[in-house]
């Protein structure tokens, strides 16, 4: 007579079915377990409540961004690949405390949240914020991918109004807009609470942001970022469209260009230490691109495969420790 | 305090379903209402004649984005919106074996069970099936999170005790419970 309590029992009924490959094990001897046993089937042939989640949200964004039924008809080359409504380049923060680091874009930057893929544990898997004519992307941070403070260039209409937003959302100020700023632009400097860098700037020369800017470009303070020209123009066919350099060859400014968006990096010194950032970044064909970047000396994070939502996806780390995420919109779910 | 998610509707029928394909078809952002109702019985269908879930999953996915997509396209005809997504769900395994090669497998198609005009047997097969997935999610919500963990995510008592900050004990006695449950409202009945 088995003295092990009703719960042991089927427990071990359990794993015995679990460890063979689909036949139940002898049946068990107690009925009432043996009808329990019976749901193990079924119970595994449930969905994953995460899937359903996460292909009802993808679903939700095809359809906000009138991509089902009526794709907005795309009039140039360089965002035929790209998902409507969404930027070429996008930052793509993984934090610790997700929820919490949407919350503060939403009060601080007047952030509107449009998409929230949560795990079952509740925390986020995936999250998009729209900001001014941007988005920025942002999950939980796990082992595969942990968190990295990261530097990024806002331009708003009001940089004073934003900064002062920011800290009543709990950023910290490292110093409040000016208009002494070598860019020329009115510009200031907070860090949240994740610790990431926020550049809040509000244009005032016509070089210094030309109309149809992104409001969000990633920011990388790089060391030797001299060298991260050659490179990201031979593995992602970047451009640089403008360089500042010191006499002594050090680049103290430089817009790069990806198919019509732009990042920006500089020489990591003094409290702008080396970062390495996560970008998400819409190119024509993400296999030739992908091939394109290990050959100029990238890592392969992720090899190109065809994503569930829709985009041919590939990742990749460069030589400075960036990971980029490369993706090619295939214009339906499925090629 | 255990939470429990409110009871989902049974699926509409007729001038219902009607309605909630017209709005669908009048603003693709009332598709939610299509998907929630249907999600459970495509993905069984699928898993259960690919019997992979990785696959599974693939194949939901293209349905519905296919659905939304052609969804202006379609005239209701009096069958239920479902019949529709199931001939979907029915190219879409063939074309996934085609794509993989497996000619035999594609010969399994032959089998009645595959096919998209399903008998009343096949369906009632599915409907409990997806009856039961109803009842799991009515389960009070720490018993639903350890049946997840376990068979759908198919986890160890030790992991999930971990990942809950339970003791193993306190799990096994949760699973117990859990399917205690299921096996009550059920009855004698298979699933």
């Amino acid at each position: 007579m088995s003295k092990r309590s009703p719960a042991e029992q089927l427990d071990q009924a359990i794993s015995a079915l679990f460890s063979t490959s689909q036949q139940l094990p002898e049946p068990s001897s107690n009925r009432s377990i043996a009808a329990l046993v019976s749901l193990v089937r079924p119970l595994r042939a449930m969905p994953r409540p995460e899937f359903k989640a996460s292909l009802k949200s993808d679903l939700q964004r095809r359809t906000t961004m009138n991509e089902a039924t009526a794709p907005a008809p795309e009039s140039s080359r360089a965002t035929q690949f790209r998902r409507p409504n969404f930027p070429n380049i996008a930052p793509y923060f993984l934090v610790k405390g997700a929820p919490q680091f949407i919350d503060f874009l939403v009060s601080a930057f007047e952030g509107t949240e449009r998409i929230r893929v949560p795990r079952p544990d509740g925390s986020i898997m995936h999250a998009e914020v729209a900001i001014g004519n941007s988005v920025i992307e942002l999950g939980d941070a796990n082992e595969q991918y942990p968190s990295r403070p990261m530097s990024t260039h806002l331009y708003v209409p009001d940089a004073d109004a934003t900064y002062a937003r920011a800290l009543e959302a709990g950023a910290t100020p490292v110093y409040a807009p000016t208009d002494e700023h070598p860019s020329g632009d009115r510009w200031g400097e907070a860090k949240d609470p994740f610790g990431n860098t926020w550049y809040i700037a509000t244009r005032k020369s016509a070089v210094s942001a030309p109309e149809g800017f992104l409001t969000v470009q990633p920011y990388m303070h790089l060391r030797n970022a001299h060298d991260m020209i050659p490179f990201i123009e031979a593995a992602l066919g970047a451009h640089a469209t403008g360089v500042h350099k010191s006499p002594d060859g050090i680049v103290r400014h430089a817009t790069i260009e990806i198919a019509g968006a732009t990042f920006e990096i500089d020489e990591a010194q003094g409290e702008s230490q080396p970062t390495q950032s996560y970008l998400h970044v819409y190119v024509p064909d993400t296999d030739a691109v992908y091939a394109q970047a290990l050959a100029a000396g990238a890592k392969s994070v992720q090899p190109p495969y065809t994503a569930p939502y829709g985009d041919r996806a590939a990742g990749i780390t460069d030589p400075f420790g960036n990971t980029w995420f490369l993706a090619t919109y295939l214009g339906e779910a499925r090629p | 305090m255990a939470v429990r998610r409110p009871a989902q509707k049974p699926a509409p029928q007729g001038a219902d379903e009607r309605l909630l394909v017209e709005a669908a078809q009048g603003d693709p952002a009332k598709f939610d209402a299509l998907y929630e109702l249907h999600f459970d019985r495509i993905y069984f269908f699928l898993v259960s004649r690919v019997r992979d879930r990785a696959t599974a999953e693939d194949l939901t996915s293209e349905v519905f984005h296919k659905a939304l997509a052609n969804l202006p396209n379609y005239e209701w005809r009096g069958a239920p919106f479902a019949a529709w997504l199931f001939r979907i769900a029915s190219n879409a395994i063939v074309d996934h074996y085609k794509r993989s090669n497996r000619e035999q497998q594609v010969d399994d198609l032959e089998h009645p069970l595959a096919q998209p005009d399903l008998s009343s047997k096949d369906l009632n097969f599915i409907e409990r099936h997806v009856h039961f997935f109803r009842l799991v999610d009515q389960l009070p919500e720490i018993q639903r999170r350890v049946v997840c963990e376990r068979f759908v995510e198919e986890r160890s008592i030790r992991e999930i005790a971990q990942r809950l900050s339970k003791t193993e004990g306190a799990i096994k006695q949760l699973q117990f419970r859990a399917l205690q449950t299921l096996r009550a409202q059920i009855g004698d009945r298979h699933v």
